[in-house]
């Protein structure tokens, strides 16, 4: 084991470009995961990411990108599901549980009835390494587009999911910030997707933020610690992969997962060591009284 | 034309899955009237996923598969509750984080160690090739948790209901509460064979949410909800045939079809009854002489 295997990795283009293609998506849903997990959306990216289904393969029966196919699906399944539970006596949740596995039931069963050269596989699973220019550049696209457009209106998204009301008060309109956050939610795992496939891609629209969550109590430090850990997890996720011969998605998502462990444990002031050791010094104290 | 239709009875495997389907339907549909009430769909969800690394474990071992799947199943819910009083992380982000961790613990043991279980099998489901034993251990699960549910309905449905006025009048909520948790993992294990981690959501959420908006009384509510899970599922079943594709994708279709058109149409509930009512509100009050209709009835 010399430094020359180590660096091994580094020598094959395509685990470069993996790795760079992994830090994007990975920093870029860190970002959003911010949001979703003080807002208590976490799952919405569950829904969403399944949703697209039936909107790929009708791109690819159309013939037009299939980014956009499952963007507009995303949208569909967010906004159908938000109207459902206005009209109906359902919790939210439910209504959502439905609406996305509907939908992608109506994918997996038009899938089936069209020969498409998508594979089933990579949208499951996603394939870093085998990732295409294409989609490569679709990818950055999307992540480029996103982060963007977050950077300019980033204030205004923050102030309407945390006081809708403040925000509505100060003339926002909050409509327009609600679809406009939920359609970056779409983009971001249209491009995640074809890199590290759904369920994976659900964890990085989770795990990064809750890592931050552990560890700050401030916004914009958390989103700057969400996205290193991402960003880091995801390079260190695609090396380790190498030397596994193991599925890359699977690697990057349990590298995060340590890594949110650890804070779990010892994050500075909400750490559970820390905590219990405050609580001890509280309890002494107390009994030096 | 008929003897068109019947083709798929003539096919013992189509029979077998037809009724396999029904069945798993049938006991899904009866725990999703509790998934409803209780807000728990994001736990089947979790937990249909959580069982993909026991079900990787089982084969490599020689385990049959149920088991590990159960297992993985309860630990996953455990570590939940671990991490959820442990942190400051939110209930939702803690299930988010745990069963996607567990899903990718279990890709990445199926990607390390191939072996004869894909990863598409177990996320997609695969009733047409379905083994002998693994009916019988389904069958068994379902027999085990139509039974629990019919000694037990009475106390779970105060605890989905009330969890404090359950604990007053001395039930033990730990217990039940680690009761329908294992029920739903059971369930999601036999169903993951039929339709798939994704779709056993479906089956664990569509009927009773549908149930929901067309009835009051609990009782009730299951009936609606079993009846509408094994027709859907045998009929969804026996389409597949014809569309030649997915069992699992053909069964959630109907459910979601029936569901939306409840929820358009159901006689109380339903979007196109509250119009109306709405409207009927509105005349009575134009009719008793006030001016204006009242606006919050008219934009319903």
């Amino acid at each position: 084991m010399n430094l020359h295997h180590l660096l091994e990795p580094f020598q094959y283009r395509f685990m470069v470009e993996a790795m760079l293609m992994a830090a994007l998506i990975g920093g870029t849903c860190a970002v959003l995961s911010c949001y979703l997990v003080l807002k208590g959306w976490s799952l919405m990216g569950d829904a969403i990411s399944h949703a697209v289904l039936p909107g790929i393969v009708l791109a690819y029966i159309v013939g037009a990108p299939l980014a956009v196919g499952a963007f507009l699906a995303g949208l569909l399944c967010a906004s159908g599901t938000g109207w459902i539970t206005n009209h109906s006596r359902l919790k939210g949740d439910a209504v959502m549980g439905v609406v996305f596995t509907g939908l992608f039931a109506l994918g997996l069963v038009m899938f089936t009835k069209v020969t498409t050269d998508v594979h089933l596989n990579h949208i499951l699973f996603g394939s870093l390494l085998g990732i295409e220019r294409s989609d490569m550049l679709q990818a950055v696209i999307a992540a480029g587009l996103t982060l963007v457009i977050l950077a300019v209106v980033r204030k205004d998204i923050l102030l309407y999911l945390f006081d809708a009301n403040q925000a509505r008060a100060v003339g926002l309109n909050t409509t327009f910030l609600h679809y406009l956050f939920l359609a970056l939610l779409s983009l971001t795992i249209v491009a995640a997707l074809q890199a590290v496939g759904i369920i994976l891609t659900v964890a990085m629209l989770i795990v990064p933020g809750c890592i931050g969550l552990l560890l700050t109590d401030r916004f914009g430090q958390m989103m700057a610690i969400a996205s290193g850990a991402a960003i880091s997890s995801a390079i260190a996720g695609t090396y380790i992969s190498y030397f596994l011969n193991g599925e890359t998605g699977a690697c990057i998502v349990l590298t995060q997962a340590l890594i949110l462990t650890l804070a779990a444990l010892f994050g500075p002031k909400y750490g559970i060591l820390s905590r219990a050791r405050a609580a001890r010094q509280a309890a002494a104290r107390y009994d030096g009284v | 034309m008929i003897e068109l239709l019947l083709t798929p009875f003539y096919y013992e495997y189509m029979v077998k899955a037809i009724v396999v389907s029904g069945v798993i339907g049938g006991v899904c549909a009866l725990l999703s009237c509790f998934v409803t009430l209780k807000g728990w769909s994001l736990m089947g969800d979790a937990l249909s996923h959580a069982i993909v690394p026991g079900v990787a474990v089982a084969y490599l071992v020689g385990l049959p598969f149920a088991l590990g799947a159960f297992a993985s199943g309860l630990l996953a819910a455990l570590v939940m509750g671990v991490v959820k009083s442990k942190t400051r992380i939110r209930e939702d982000a803690v299930i988010g984080i745990v069963f996607t961790t567990f899903f990718a613990a279990g890709v990445l043991m199926i990607s390390l160690f191939p072996s004869n279980i894909s990863l598409k099998t177990i996320v997609l489901g695969n009733i047409l090739g379905i083994a002998d034993s693994d009916i019988i251990q389904m069958l068994a699960i379902s027999a085990v948790a139509l039974l629990v549910v019919g000694l037990k309905w009475k106390d779970l449905l105060l605890f989905a209901f009330d969890p404090n006025q359950a604990q007053a009048i001395g039930l033990n909520t730990t217990r039940l509460n680690l009761m329908l948790l294992a029920l739903l993992a059971a369930t999601a294990v036999a169903a993951l064979q039929a339709v798939g981690a994704v779709l056993v959501i479906a089956m664990l959420v569509t009927p009773g949410a549908t149930a929901y908006q067309l009835t009051d009384r609990f009782g009730r509510m299951m009936l609606l909800a079993c009846l509408m899970g094994v027709v859907t599922s045998m009929l969804g079943a026996y389409i597949s045939y014809f569309l030649n594709g997915s069992t699992g994708g053909c069964i959630v279709c109907l459910q979601t079809i029936v569901f939306l058109v409840v929820f358009f149409f159901a006689p109380k509930y339903g979007i196109v009854a509250a119009r109306r009512k709405a409207r009927r509100t509105t005349d009575a009050l134009l009719i008793a002489g006030d001016a204006q209709p009242v606006p919050a009835l008219r934009g319903l």
